[in-house]
């Protein structure tokens, strides 16, 4: 796979997209919302003062740039794969020499760019409306920039492993409802990790959905020790590690399963 | 060496049998499954530039056999090579020399013009742009769609998506050809213009072209040599003329008669057979070998106005094969 056909796929997926802007827009919408709520939660229970050391504008910034996170490693695509499995459409890509992964990593980045051409807008409205309380240093967004790749990575790979399972199951959607209501619940969404109650904090810091997610936003706001970010990148690493291994022994067996059932 | 080598190909399936209603509750405890099998023994070679016909009635095995040849299927057993490669491998040089056209399954994108998946599929495949620019060119211009490529997919006919699906297909210059149904619901004008183009493509650059199609009209114009199979099984491969020999060895003969003697009494040679008399119009059947004798002597004996002489319509013989098994 070269890098111009790479940035061909990503132009073209992108510019068909563009044409049904207005639904992926409408789609980052319902995807905000759920944070939003929970933004007005806590920003209400911190009221003036604060909640286990977390102010009012405080969880305002967390929630804002969760909301861009959550955006950014949000991998629409697997769902999309499954679909194209069960379809046999996927025969399609299977006939040209490049690897199929490169489609839907081509049509992850061009979902980006449409997406965040809406979310970004929306959240700087509302940093306008709400004044967040974020302070950060270089290295801080330094280490969040690398984090938030990662996640990215983690989130898409673990995603798309569950999608190829489409080569044997005939729903494997299922699945992947669960993991985000594990995100949900686990990643920093409903609350940050440090404030879940025991023992769903420890779960979270051992479990993949806090690097997926929370992590990053974390790191952006400096409310992590020097351990804790060589633990939190340590284990982002090693989740990172076996979602790519999950991605390739699926994909290996997958496809070999898939030429001999047919598609 | 040839093109395309199968050998004893042998394909089955495990499927599994579900039960109607209550028993359908046996199968989540216990899965049954029945093996089909979908190709039995088949073994063929094509050689580099031919154009083969692959034909057979619905679910004969024709796609699965493409699907094989074009690497999208492993075989259960038997030996393939197309163009000096293991097919199911799917290696980057084996898929550089293939390309398979599904009449049902589009690579040009719905809601952007082709060009722009022309120019994803020129970086897919390494095309220098000028050379692509080239190429999308010659082909746009065989096919008549030079106006076409640059509006989004979804404008156009089924017809005109069809034929920009045939360039996206063809421009990486592949030497071996896969065309399944390719021109499956389009209009006869439509229909002959790509046999014209496909006809055209494989004079011009010696691709192999194997095709497969439920019109027998694009069989006939572009197939030399047709393989016919049925429930798995080859039962033919040779010469369209050669099939219809050897399943209808005999000729129809049409012939008008001067208005006076149209309802007249008939003195027929007795190689002939009556099969149909209507409007005046009276349709014989004689065996091939008869049927010049036949032809001289109703020319002597009646008022004849009009004669032709037809093979009978390839349909019929290819209806005879699908229900009967056999050739």
């Amino acid at each position: 796979m070269n890098v111009r056909a790479g940035w061909m796929l990503v132009r073209r997926t992108w510019s068909s997209w563009m044409q049904s802007r207005s639904f992926f827009f409408l789609l980052a919408f319902g995807w905000l919302i759920g944070p939003l709520i929970y933004l007005f939660v806590w920003a209400t229970a911190a009221g003036q003062g604060a909640v286990d050391g977390w102010t009012r504008g405080e969880f305002v910034a967390y929630y804002l740039v969760l909301i861009n996170v959550n955006q950014i490693t949000y991998s629409q695509t697997y769902w999309t794969v499954g679909m194209m499995i069960q379809m046999g459409s996927f025969s399609r890509l299977l006939l040209y020499p490049m690897a199929p992964v490169f489609d839907a990593i081509a049509s992850e980045i061009a979902g980006k760019v449409v997406y965040m051409t809406f979310v970004i807008p929306v959240t700087a409205v509302l940093a306008l409306i709400l004044r967040p309380t974020l302070s950060t240093t270089v290295g801080n967004v330094a280490l969040f920039v690398i984090a938030l790749g990662m996640a990215w990575a983690l989130r898409f790979f673990l995603g798309y492993a569950q999608a190829l399972l489409s080569f044997w199951f005939t729903r494997t959607d299922a699945l992947l409802a669960a993991q985000e209501a594990l995100v949900f619940v686990l990643a920093g969404q409903i609350a940050p990790t440090a404030l879940l109650p025991a023992p769903l904090d420890r779960l979270a810091l051992l479990l993949p959905f806090r690097y997926m997610l929370g992590f990053p936003v974390e790191l952006l706001m400096g409310r992590l020790s020097g351990a804790e970010i060589l633990t939190g990148f340590a284990l982002q690493g090693g989740w990172l590690l076996v979602a790519l291994s999950l991605y390739r022994l699926t994909w290996r067996r997958g496809v070999r399963h898939y030429t001999a059932v047919g598609g | 060496m040839s093109q395309v080598h199968v050998r004893n190909l042998q394909k089955s399936y495990q499927v599994p049998v579900r039960e109607t209603g209550l028993k359908a509750l046996r199968g989540v405890i216990r899965r049954q499954h029945s093996t089909v099998e979908a190709i039995r023994d088949i073994s063929f070679d094509i050689e580099p530039g031919e154009v083969v016909g692959f034909i057979g009635p619905n679910g004969a095995g024709k796609t699965t056999t493409l699907k094989i040849l074009s690497g999208l299927l492993h075989p259960t057993a038997g030996e393939v090579r197309v163009a000096g490669e293991i097919p199911w491998e799917r290696r980057g040089d084996y898929l550089r020399q293939i390309s398979m056209v599904m009449g049902n399954k589009s690579q040009v994108m719905w809601d952007i013009p082709s060009l722009d998946s022309y120019a994803v599929l020129g970086e897919i495949y390494r095309i220098p742009s000028s050379e692509l620019q080239r190429r999308i060119d010659e082909l746009a211009a065989m096919l008549g769609v030079t106006d076409l490529i640059a509006k989004p997919v979804r404008m156009l006919s089924l017809g005109e998506r069809m034929k920009c699906e045939l360039v996206a297909s063809l421009l990486h210059q592949p030497a071996v050809l896969f065309l399944d149904e390719p021109t499956l619901g389009l209009d006869v004008s439509v229909q002959r213009r790509l046999r014209e183009f496909i006809r055209e493509y494989n004079r011009r650059t010696g691709a192999t072209i194997i095709l497969t199609s439920h019109y027998m009209a694009d069989v006939e114009a572009l197939c030399s040599r047709l393989i016919v199979i049925h429930e798995g099984k080859l039962i033919y491969d040779g010469a369209l003329a050669g099939l219809l020999e050897k399943l209808a060895p005999f000729k129809l003969i049409r012939l008008t008669l001067d208005g006076d003697h149209a309802d007249g009494a008939l003195d027929l040679p007795p190689q002939a057979e009556l099969i149909e008399r209507e409007n005046g119009t009276i349709t014989l059947r004689a065996s091939r070998a008869d049927t010049s004798a036949v032809t001289a002597r109703l020319l002597g004996a009646l008022p004849v106005v009009d004669l032709a002489v037809e093979n009978p319509p390839i349909e019929a013989v290819i209806d005879q094969i699908y229900t009967g098994g056999t050739v």
